[in-house]
């Protein structure tokens, strides 16, 4: 063990708001965080609700199987009629098990594959982007707390320039030329929106982060164990990721759990624009076509907003625990 | 206060100049060729990407090209594109691709629609916010309070232009209780205006106040606490008095920077709004011209959003450091 090590692990001035018998050993911050969410009901069902979006996404093919249903396997000719209505289910007819959520207007696609397949993408793109965008922020957050300096203002400087580039205007212009660009590669034609889009989202997710994690640094760089590292000679960035770092725990993970639901919202209305995933099943894509129809086919309206709204809320109520959780001063 | 105001004047200066640098870079050496992006393929002959190479001055290095641009902006300048030229007055930016006129003409008449909607729905926003976070912390901790607050967090969850789709969905087109084509110039007939952007004000304002509402209630819990309170209460203030003078007025000045900030991204965020609910503002047309690669008219959108959010987050710095003389410090 280290000076500096001794030096963190100092008296832990947090006081367990339920003391248990027999348990006299210091427990770490991240420990006491997570027995407190543990024992948050709130928090549990919202996992549960989360957890089973991400199973849904992960076994999207599978889902599809066992409800018969097959993806982008619709036939304008056979499956809708010469109105564009479908011929089966909703919302001319009623029930069907041959396609649970019916089948899409126009194209005869069916419905319950599309919004399996959606909430795959909808994971997909903002779990990339947020541990992506968390990724920048703590790193630049890192150099700009702990150099003095032109490596402060430089990237303080940063952050402030991408915090006043209008967000969606600056989304809708670069996408398409984003896109552009890597359609021309062959490997990369049918993810090629995906990954303009995962590179948006990111590059306008950093800065909140990384201005929290530099004010963290700036106060924590003055304490005595980061001056006792440098004393010992530690070499910088082993001072960054093996000192500093582990005292960020706390706003980090709280950060991103924040973060993951807006990144999921902001997925949604960048697809309702037509700049988000192309050729790929996404919620917000499958809302801008629906919207025509809410009178006659509601169920072709509601089965993603449902999606989108019970993920965001679930992970907007587990990211509120998570940072009480965190949060020494609050008791519940 | 002076050298406050000259350091945010000179930061200020110089996002606008990095963001104008970068507009002009991204467009000519972004990751596409602009004159192909532009040039749909089974229409696109080698005179017309010419055309388009040379109206864009394409081959010249960034800093003639940026040069040109500013040029345009402060002086205006001739647009030779093709055969036609046309004469660009300050402010110039341009000349738009699709329809071939100038771009300040073409979008000048859009910021009125764009600032009436902003402007409406950020009244709204505090009209809505502040009052319920008013109501909640009086009652903190009562069952009218956890109603309130986990309403804000349900509406919070629904991504705002659902929000806004399902209420013009349903409120204008199936119910018609609204008017379903929103604008009309304010200098027409204001009741008109006012009632045009009616649905859109209540819609963009009521998903956005969640968030003042909650931060209201933590504003005037905090300010609950402090010692003028208890002094105001010992010394027999009426309840009404306390909450309206004393708490409320500490509680509105983080209340006040927030909604500035905000401000301006809901100044340039409403692009759904204008795009649902037919309004012919900024948005829509920033929207329009992205899907035909119009580059003028977006470079000329993005500059002017851009302007706008800084110059409403000096206003907000100012107005705050004249609150609160501890801002200027640092």
């Amino acid at each position: 063990m280290t000076v500096s090590e001794v030096l963190i692990q100092g008296p832990d001035p947090e006081i367990d708001p339920e003391p248990r018998t027999g348990e006299v050993a210091g427990r770490s911050p991240m420990r006491i965080a997570m027995d407190r969410l543990l024992s948050d009901k709130v928090a549990m069902i919202c996992a549960g609700i989360v957890l089973l979006f991400v199973l849904i996404a992960i076994f999207a093919p599978l889902l599809c199987k066992l409800f018969g249903v097959e993806l982008r396997a619709g036939d304008p000719v056979t499956d809708t009629d010469s109105f564009n209505y479908p011929v089966i289910g909703p919302p001319n007819y009623g029930f069907t098990w041959e396609a649970p959520l019916g089948l899409e207007p126009n194209s005869g696609n069916d419905l319950l594959a599309e919004w399996f397949y959606g909430a795959r993408t909808s994971l997909l793109v903002a779990t990339i982007a947020t541990v992506v965008s968390t990724v920048v922020g703590v790193v630049l957050g890192l150099i700009a707390g702990y150099s003095r300096g032109w490596g402060d203002r430089v990237i303080t400087f940063m952050i402030d320039l991408f915090l006043t580039l209008p967000f969606l205007l600056v989304a809708i212009a670069i996408s398409p030329m984003l896109v552009e660009r890597w359609r021309e590669n062959p490997t990369m034609l049918d993810n090629a929106s995906l990954i303009a889009l995962i590179v948006i989202l990111s590059i306008f997710g950093w800065m909140g982060l990384a201005r929290l994690i530099r004010g963290e640094v700036i106060s924590l760089r003055e304490r005595e164990f980061i001056e006792a590292a440098h004393v010992l000679g530690m070499p910088t960035h082993r001072i960054l990721f093996k000192e500093l770092l582990p005292n960020l725990v706390a706003p980090i993970v709280v950060s991103f759990s924040l973060s993951l639901p807006a990144t999921i919202a902001a997925e949604a209305t960048l697809a309702y624009l037509g700049v988000g995933v192309t050729g790929r099943p996404s919620w917000g894509q499958t809302i801008l076509r629906a919207q025509s129809w809410f009178d006659e086919y509601p169920l072709y309206l509601y089965a993603p907003i449902v999606g989108i709204v019970v993920l965001v809320f679930a992970l907007n109520l587990l990211g509120d625990a998570i940072r009480d959780a965190f949060d020494p001063k609050s008791f519940r | 206060m002076i050298g406050f105001v000259v350091r945010r004047l000179i930061s200020a200066v110089l996002v606008l100049f990095v963001i104008s640098v970068a507009v002009v870079a991204l467009f000519t050496y972004g990751p596409s060729d602009p004159a192909d992006a532009m040039c749909p393929e089974p229409k696109c002959t080698a005179e017309r990407q010419d055309a388009i190479t040379e109206a864009l001055n394409l081959d010249a290095p960034l800093h003639v090209q940026y040069t040109e641009y500013m040029t345009g902006i402060f002086k205006g300048r001739e647009i030779a594109f093709g055969s036609e030229s046309y004469d660009c007055e300050a402010p110039c930016f341009g000349v738009s691709f699709i329809y071939r006129v100038n771009v300040w003409d073409d979008i000048k008449d859009r910021i009125g629609p764009t600032v009436s909607v902003a402007v409406g729905a950020g009244v709204t926003i505090l009209l809505i916010g502040v009052p319920i976070g008013m109501f909640a912390a009086r009652r903190r901790g009562t069952s009218a309070d956890k109603t309130v607050i986990g309403a804000t967090l349900v509406i919070e969850s629904i991504p705002y232009y659902l929000f806004v789709l399902l209420a013009f969905l349903y409120l204008a087109v199936s119910a018609g209780i609204f008017p379903q084509e929103g604008y009309h110039p304010l200098t027409d007939s204001p009741l008109k205006w006012a009632w045009g952007l009616l649905l859109p004000w209540l819609a963009l304002g009521l998903v956005n106040s969640s968030k003042y509402a909650r931060f209201t209630r933590g504003s005037m819990i905090e300010a609950f606490n402090q010692d003028y309170v208890r002094t105001a209460r010992a010394k027999g203030l009426h309840e009404r008095r306390i909450v309206n003078k004393h708490a409320l007025r500490a509680a509105v000045v983080p209340i006040v920077t927030i909604f500035g900030i905000d401000f301006g991204a809901l100044l340039t965020g409403t692009i759904f709004t204008e795009l649902i609910f037919g309004i012919p503002g900024l948005g829509l047309r920033a929207l329009n011209a992205v899907s035909q690669s119009d580059l003028p008219v977006i470079e000329a959108t993005t500059l002017i959003s851009a302007l706008i959010i800084v110059v409403t987050n000096l206003l907000v710095d100012l107005f705050y450091s004249v609150l609160d003389p501890r801002v200027r410090l640092t």
